[in-house]
């Protein structure tokens, strides 16, 4: 074989070719061609994607990638979101804002999500970056308005300040006059999240007026429906809204100026907000419906007739958030209306009754599927499925790519025929070939998992909850899903052996989460002695996994990658199993 | 007529040409306003003099080659010429790229050396299109480079120094947690300690691996019967609640509504020692020798770890799966594994885990 001479190309031309690939995939792939592409990549990435804040350090990232300008980090598990993660598990960013602040002193852009951030992390960040721009706190806690007022007053140039689903201590609705009357330069404001109700509106609209580029604003509860028009009229070239309370007594003139303040914002494509809304309002917004491409409404106790007239003014509508008072009639409706739609997530406004409240079931969902040729991601809690409907939405939609299915009551089965639920998911992970993202529920059984095995290879995320009979299940996915990066499974009979069998699976994997499942202290101790690559944390709020039997099952198991070895920053609760550390405590 | 001669009569004409010679030695005159176009020609021209005839031809960089020299000029000729609409430009710039990866890796070269910054764009975008998407094979099969990387390159090892502040921090919470077990130790030696049996009997193992799995569906963990247990203080209102709330953190397909939402609220149960860090500071000089005694075996028993070693390569054979491999896989993590994990010896100074020992 003829050895071929390397294209060889100057640094600066390669950099150059790289600037031009952006995505995190790519350039993952590029630094992994060989040793020159790799140094010169690294020097020339700007942005970084941590998956996992545990799984590398952030002085290993600072030394591989020198010239980093924007980070983001993702901290605790997706489960944490129903509460299965106890508090202080971990996923601080401090560390990783202490060690920047020195070494990436141009940072200018941190987006985090499921994270821990101190006031002392926010008034760091507001120190150590002089050209900070963008701060996106996604799902994070930890912090309070005090932290938000040291980014107010000393980031110049700030251009994001996003906190969505965040839970902030709101100690004071002044934090927004620590913008100083310079910061000109806001793009993004989300403050949706702060549920105090003294949100200080004067220094709000002065920020809103100054700031002519700012194209997204969401406003928190606090902000009454007749503030809206004001605000509105300051900002003209919003893109995406936010209102705050939508409920107000009908008053005409209130009704017209809100109407107004409406048409007036040409460029508005998204709305959201919409605490508590009083229907008599939804027409104010008709003029900007035939232009809204994305509109939440999952916090609106509207009822169906209001929601159906309201949809079906919005003919380019692509994404919808909605309550189950959509019910099917809606959901009809929607399908004949938005053809445009992608994304559909109807959530459920009484989940702990026991009877079904609304007329919502598995029609609906057939319906969107049948009607809207573009949908490709869909998150639905309902009360009753069939093997049927699945069949048929996977047969109308094969190119569905996220599919979250809730039925509310766990191991509920085909209510026709009384079945199991596996055929219709299997219907699923067979036509959808591109399904990347996928949630089960209802009465499944190991034959569901050995679909998903067989037919699920693009699958990067699964989540199971109350679901198969034993190991095989377990198997079955670790073993046939090759694109697997996520995975986290609750109260499930899956034990020892299909993890251990598939130990090497889990180092291809970002991270595998398992509560109230079969898995023995002594199968976690195994994996943690065997596996150096993964570290295995076994969470139990109650008392230690090794007052028990070795074959007891562990309460919560969380195991992930990491070239960074086991953490140092656990709380008692939490044991990361291992060869030479033990039980690391 | 001569060259000089035409030089006389038509200065102007002759004036209109520039003169490249390339690294071969070859020299070509080329019409002025399409060399120009070339920050470095024009450079040379208007700095330095150069190009106004044969003997005073410009010295291209050694990356421009004949070949890559045509490509060029054909791209200046046509782009040099003001009327053009962007359509057209555009439009010729998408057949123009079209070649085979190897020229345009040349011309994208002799393009950065020439400073013809349009021309380096479009060419490394082509280039930047060909790398997306690609396996880290495939891009070095395409541009025929080198693999050159280690494994422990590409895996970014782990740091072993013995003065890394994490490992001193490690061995004082190690230190705490021995002490901590030692003292729940002596507790339970002044009761009655009950027999620890392993609640499975080997008949149920054995019937499992056989294929009976009516066990297997009972497992109950008694946990779980927690949360079942229903809130007692529902906040239902209608409009914002906690229900809402934990919707709106985008609950997927998994009754967590319903089962879980109570969990976040249960009371952690008195757990003690908190990981204060600072208290752990002064614990490590006290118990430096109290650990002589503290060899606590919390390895796992080895005649269970065999057990499960049976019964794992049971059920995986049963599968069908490619055990072997991966037992040999999951073995081989063990020996050639290098050593970066550090351990308390019984006198608390550290010690490396030589492998062998772990079996």
């Amino acid at each position: 074989m003829q050895k071929k001479m390397a294209y060889s190309f100057p640094d600066e031309v390669l950099e150059q070719v790289f600037s031009f690939i952006q995505s995190d995939k790519d350039r993952n792939a590029v630094s992994l061609v060989c040793k020159s592409w790799d140094e010169i990549e690294r020097w020339c990435r700007r942005k970084v994607f941590i998956g996992n804040c545990y799984a590398v350090s952030p002085r290993m990232v600072i030394r591989r990638f020198p010239e980093v300008r924007s980070i983001k980090l993702k901290g605790k598990p997706h489960f944490a979101d129903f509460n299965l993660v106890p508090d202080g598990w971990g996923g601080y960013v401090l560390p990783w804002i202490a060690e920047m602040a020195g070494a990436y002193p141009w940072l200018e852009e941190i987006r985090l999500k499921r994270m821990v951030v101190t006031d002392e992390s926010l008034e760091l960040i507001a120190k150590s970056f002089k050209n900070f721009k963008v701060l996106v706190l996604f799902s994070c806690e930890g912090f309070s308005t005090d932290g938000l007022a040291a980014i107010a007053a000393s980031c110049k140039n700030l251009r994001e300040l996003d906190l969505r689903e965040s839970e902030v201590d709101d100690l004071s609705g002044h934090w927004l006059a620590h913008f100083p009357e310079t910061c000109t330069s806001l793009v993004s404001l989300n403050i949706s999240c702060l549920r105090s109700d003294e949100v200080s509106f004067s220094a709000l609209e002065r920020l809103v007026g100054r700031c002519p580029n700012l194209r997204s604003l969401r406003l928190n509860r606090a902000v009454t429906l007749d503030k809206i028009a004001n605000i509105l009229r300051r900002a003209p070239q919003l893109v995406d809204f936010g209102t705050g309370y939508y409920a107000a007594e009908l008053q005409p003139d209130v009704f017209s100026n809100l109407a107004g303040a409406f048409s007036s914002c040409k460029e508005l494509k998204s709305l959201s907000g919409f605490w508590d809304v009083v229907p008599a309002y939804l027409p104010a917004l008709y003029s900007i419906c035939p232009r809204l491409t994305s509109l939440n409404l999952s916090y609106a106790t509207i009822q169906s007739p209001d929601l159906i007239k309201l949809v079906s003014h919005c003919p380019r509508l692509q994404r919808l958030l909605v309550l189950d008072y959509v019910e099917d009639s809606g959901l009809e409706e929607l399908a004949s209306s938005c053809k445009d739609l992608q994304e559909l997530r109807v959530f459920p406004s009484d989940p702990f009754g026991a009877e079904p409240n609304v007329s919502l079931t598995e029609q609906g969902l057939v319906a969107v599927s049948l009607g809207c040729p573009k949908l490709r991601s869909v998150l639905y809690f309902c009360r009753r499925m069939s093997n049927a409907a699945l069949v048929t939405i996977a047969q109308n939609r094969p190119n569905l790519t996220r599919f979250r299915l809730c039925i509310i009551e766990p191991k509920t089965p085909d209510y026709l025929t009384l079945e199991p639920l596996d055929v219709g998911f299997g219907a699923i992970v067979e036509h959808c070939k591109d399904l990347r993202r996928l949630s089960l529920s209802g009465l499944l059984t190991d034959h569901v998992f050995e679909y998903i095995g067989t037919y699920g290879k693009k699958l990067e995320m699964l989540s199971v909850a109350f679901a198969g009979d034993s190991d095989l299940g377990l198997h079955h996915v670790l073993s046939g899903c090759e694109s697997l990066r996520k995975l986290e499974i609750r109260d499930c009979p899956f034990g020892d052996k299909a993890l251990l069998a598939n130990a090497a699976k889990l180092e291809t994997m970002r991270s595998l989460w398992m509560s109230s499942c079969a898995v023995s202290f002594g199968a976690c101790k195994l994996l943690g002695q065997k596996m150096p690559k993964l570290n295995v944390e076994v969470i139990d709020e109650t008392e230690p996994p090794d007052s028990r039997p070795e074959s007891c099952p562990v309460d919560k198991l969380y195991i992930y990658r990491s070239v960074a070895g086991p953490r140092f920053d656990m709380p008692p609760f939490v044991w990361t199993m291992g060869e030479a550390v033990r039980i690391l405590h | 007529m001569s060259e000089v001669d035409m030089a006389v009569i038509k200065p102007e004409m002759m004036k209109s040409y520039i003169w490249l010679q390339t690294a071969d030695g070859s020299i070509q005159q080329v019409e002025q306003e399409v060399a120009m176009f070339c920050p470095m020609i024009c450079h040379e021209v208007i700095q330095k003099g150069m190009g106004s005839s044969k003997n005073y031809a410009i010295s291209l960089p050694q990356r421009v080659n004949p070949a890559m020299l045509s490509l060029i000029l054909d791209y200046c000729r046509f782009h040099q010429v003001p009327g053009r609409s962007n359509k057209e430009r555009k439009s010729f710039d998408e057949k123009f790229i079209r070649m085979d990866t190897k020229r345009l890796c040349e011309l994208t070269s002799a393009a950065d050396s020439l400073q013809l910054k349009p021309l380096v764009d479009l060419t490394s975008r082509a280039l930047a299109r060909i790398i997306e998407g690609k396996s880290p094979e495939e891009i070095r099969e395409i541009f025929h480079l080198p693999d050159d990387l280690t494994e422990e390159e590409k895996l970014e090892p782990l740091k072993n120094t013995t003065d890394d502040p994490r490992i001193r921090l490690l061995n004082r919470l190690y230190a705490k947690k021995r002490k901590e077990l030692k003292e729940r130790q002596k507790l339970k030696n002044i009761e009655v300690e009950e027999e620890r049996v392993d609640d499975r009997s080997v008949d149920d193992l054995l019937s499992f691996i056989n294929g009976d799995n009516g066990d297997s569906k009972g497992i109950k963990n008694s946990k779980s019967k927690k949360k079942n247990r229903r809130r007692k203080d529902q906040q239902k209102n209608t409009s914002a609640n906690e229900a809402i709330k934990n919707h709106n953190k985008e609950p997927n397909g998994l009754n967590q509504v319903c089962h879980s939402a109570e969990v976040g609220q249960k009371v952690r149960a008195g757990v003690g020692a908190t990981s204060n860090l600072h208290d752990v500071e002064d614990d490590i000089f006290d118990n430096k020798n109290e650990l002589d005694d503290g060899d606590i075996d919390d390895e796992i028993d080895p005649a269970l770890k065999e057990k499960i070693d049976r019964e794992v390569e049971d059920f995986a054979r049963r599968l069908n799966s490619d055990w072997p491999e991966r037992m040999q896989e999951i073995l081989s993590f063990g020996h050639e594994r290098k050593p970066v994990h550090f351990s308390l010896n019984g006198n608390g100074s550290l010690r490396r885990y030589a492998n062998s020992e772990q079996r």
